[in-house]
């Protein structure tokens, strides 16, 4: 060390540049940084201007908003317009089918109720988040299939649909108990009860008696209410679309899940078992399978039990999705590293806990992406339904241009259609981004 | 520091161990006693990781017999978790579950595998924390931790288990050379707690400060087994010499 130090001030900084930064220093790096740069980027714009006048013309300023049938649009503004009225007409039925027009608040009924099962999902509080997603899987379809389908119904029937109204009261007192008392509903229901809290079995028993109390409950609630039956061949549109897609999500992870770890095992009859069926189902395409299912199944099932169309292309979907699922889980499955495996192992965890709290956890957020992609992929191909006779939203689009009041008018519910599909999926694929970014954000930095 | 008189912790008779027609281990013969540390030592690929993953049936054997405690450890896999549960084992590359916090690493297996209150649990893993001086960072994730860090987290949550024997597999060769000299004292304090420990590495200060024994291998076999001091000062083979020039 020298004798006469000098002290160090740092120079103050100053503001960069002002053509370097802001809207203007963003358009120069982008979009005018050289000439072919801006030519393209004029191009680019010029491109755009072009596609979107052309469709709004038709779309808007041109188009028919009132008329009785199409030879009317037609004689109004030829083809350079659009002719709404058909869709209008026809958009009931593009969203419900061809369901009752007096019952479609049981549609719109059970999607809100779907919607508020999910909405614990995004309370900050709730902490039991994967029992609420679990229950909107496995509970809510029951609740959901009577609402849509109404009719007579067993005792089976009844519990299940029960479990269905149960889980979802048990959702909302869950949410509310955890966001305003921050503690789970069981320890609630123990401090109501006044029960001593050193005896866990004794806990135990009340809390599965206040569960059987509201099963029962409800089942009573659910055996005085009826609802008319609709048979699935009134279904249609949106409608039909949605429930086949929901089916084929709901039951293709948790299926793919097991088949992928079946084809991982070291057990060589599952693992053979399951990479029969995954490569079967990959290899076939989904029409074939649909087809098959439509005219071979009722062939192989004894006499006496019938399923109807519907259920079989749900079966067919839900098939032919999780084998796809499967593949997906495989590919997270092999990115994690061996280590995982090893210190659960030594750690003295069984598979079954190495699998559920070590492995899935890691594997499923690596997957995300991929896994939304089938969704969408999937959601997309029920479109593949109306080659066996279900008016699912494009085949009910297509109904349109038959109607003899709105023969050949194609263009505009097939439009309308694409704006649903493309809303749905969007929604889908914005929905896995902001996940994903949450997700990994809790885990590198906190 | 020997005890000849105090129980078997482990005893491995005549083991082989083959990867698929690769002879790993040969004849392998090891008895340790409780509160014994064993290190391991030996060029790459002699065996010596292989031989302490067969202990807790990360890798299975062949012919020979294992026994952890007295119990055979039987290699159709009946009794493996059971006896995994006693014996902790600490890996080169930390393998800390990176979704779960430090705490929650730590109660894992406890909570899961000894069905014990999550209350409980918390309370041991803290004590153990402490004990690696970890205790003010266990609501972090592991990846926000340096690898020191990492690694005595590593080994606080194989103590959780309450383990009567610990395994080290390399536990230091990850590490930048500042932060082995954390893990090394956390090793020596368990060693002089009077774990019994089974130490694979290449840290000859601290085979010299704590091991009973040293045992070194080459091509699968153990070559020579002794003390640590007449093993660096007089090693009876011409293999074990040639490698202690090469390692001090």
């Amino acid at each position: 060390m020298s004798a006469n130090v000098e002290t160090f001030s740092p120079k103050p900084s100053r503001p960069a540049p002002a053509d370097t930064v802001g809207i203007i220093g963003w358009l120069r790096a982008n979009l005018f940084k050289d000439v072919s740069n801006a030519l393209m980027t004029i191009l680019g714009a010029y491109l755009i201007y072009v596609v979107i006048a052309a469709v709004l013309e038709w779309a808007v300023f041109n188009a028919v908003w009132d008329a009785e049938n199409r030879r009317e649009c037609l004689e109004l503004v030829g083809r350079s317009g659009a002719c709404w009225p058909g869709v209008v007409a026809w958009f009931d039925n593009l969203i419900y089918g061809l369901y009752p027009k007096d019952q479609v608040w049981r549609i719109n009924i059970a999607f809100l109720i779907l919607i508020a099962w999910l909405v614990p999902l995004w309370m900050p509080k709730v902490s039991s988040k994967i029992a609420v997603g679990l229950s909107a899987t496995l509970i809510y379809p029951f609740l959901a299939s009577y609402f849509f389908l109404g009719g007579s119904k067993g005792i089976i029937w009844t519990v299940l649909i029960a479990a269905g109204v149960s889980g979802f009261v048990w959702v909302w007192a869950t949410a509310l108990c955890e966001t305003l008392r921050g503690k789970p509903i069981t320890a609630q229901i123990i401090a109501w009860l006044k029960l001593d809290t050193a005896e866990e079995s004794k806990q135990r028993t009340a809390i599965r008696l206040v569960g059987l109390g509201l099963l029962v409950a409800s089942s009573i609630l659910v055996s005085v209410w009826s609802l008319e039956e609709v048979r699935t061949n009134f279904w249609g549109g949106l409608f039909l679309t949605l429930v086949i897609s929901g089916f084929g999500i709901t039951f293709s992870l948790p299926a793919g899940i097991l088949l992928a770890l079946g084809r991982r095992s070291h057990m060589p009859a599952i693992s053979l078992l399951c990479t029969a069926f995954i490569e079967l189902f990959r290899s076939v395409p989904l029409i074939t399978i649909l087809f098959m299912f439509n005219t071979m199944l009722p062939l192989f099932l004894p006499p006496g039990i019938e399923t109807n169309s519907l259920a079989r292309a749900i079966v067919a979907v839900c098939l032919f999705a999780s084998a796809y699922m499967a593949e997906v889980v495989r590919g997270g499955l092999q990115a994690l590293p061996n280590g995982q495996y090893e210190a659960a192992a030594s750690l003295g965890l069984g598979y079954w806990q190495t699998t559920s709290q070590v492995i899935m956890p890691q594997a499923l957020k690596i997957m995300i992406p991929s896994i939304v992609g089938n969704f969408i992929g999937l959601f997309k191909d029920t479109t593949l339904v109306s080659i066996i006779g279900l008016f699912d939203m494009m085949n009910m689009a297509r109904a349109v241009g038959e109607d003899t009041t709105w023969l050949g008018l194609l263009f505009e519910p097939f439009f309308t259609v694409t704006l649903i599909y493309f809303f749905f999926c969007f929604a889908m694929s914005s929905y896995s981004i902001r996940l994903e970014k949450r997700l990994s954000e809790g885990r590198d930095r906190n | 520091m020997n005890q000849p008189s105090a129980p078997k912790a482990i005893e491995i008779v005549n083991l082989n161990k083959w990867f698929g027609h690769f002879h790993v281990l040969k004849d392998v013969n090891l008895t340790v006693r409780e509160g014994e540390r064993y290190v391991v030592c030996g060029p790459s690929g002699s065996g010596k990781s292989t031989l302490i993953r067969c202990v807790n049936q990360l890798e299975e054997h062949q012919e020979g017999d294992i026994l952890v405690d007295g119990v055979m450890v039987h290699r159709n896999g009946s009794n493996r978790t059971e006896i995994r549960k006693h014996i902790g084992m600490v890996f080169q590359s930390f393998n800390l579950f990176p979704h779960l916090t430090v705490l929650d690493n730590c109660i894992l297996s406890p909570t899961l595998g000894l069905q014990m209150p999550k209350k409980d649990a918390e309370e041991i893993a803290m004590q153990h924390l402490s004990r690696v001086g970890i205790d003010d960072q266990a609501t972090k994730y592991p990846l926000q931790l340096s690898g020191g860090q990492q690694q005595r987290v590593a080994i606080a949550r194989a103590l959780c288990m309450k383990p009567r024997i610990m395994l080290f597999d390399e536990p230091t060769s990850a590490l930048d050379p500042e932060m082995i000299s954390e893990v090394l004292d956390v090793m020596v304090s368990l060693a002089e707690a009077g774990m019994t420990m089974i130490c694979v590495t290449h840290e000859m200060g601290f085979a010299r400060q704590v091991a009973d024994r040293v045992v070194f291998m080459d091509q699968g076999e153990i070559v020579e087994s002794a003390e640590p001091q007449a093993f660096f000062e007089n090693p009876q083979y011409d293999r074990s010499q040639q490698f202690l020039s090469h390692i001090l």
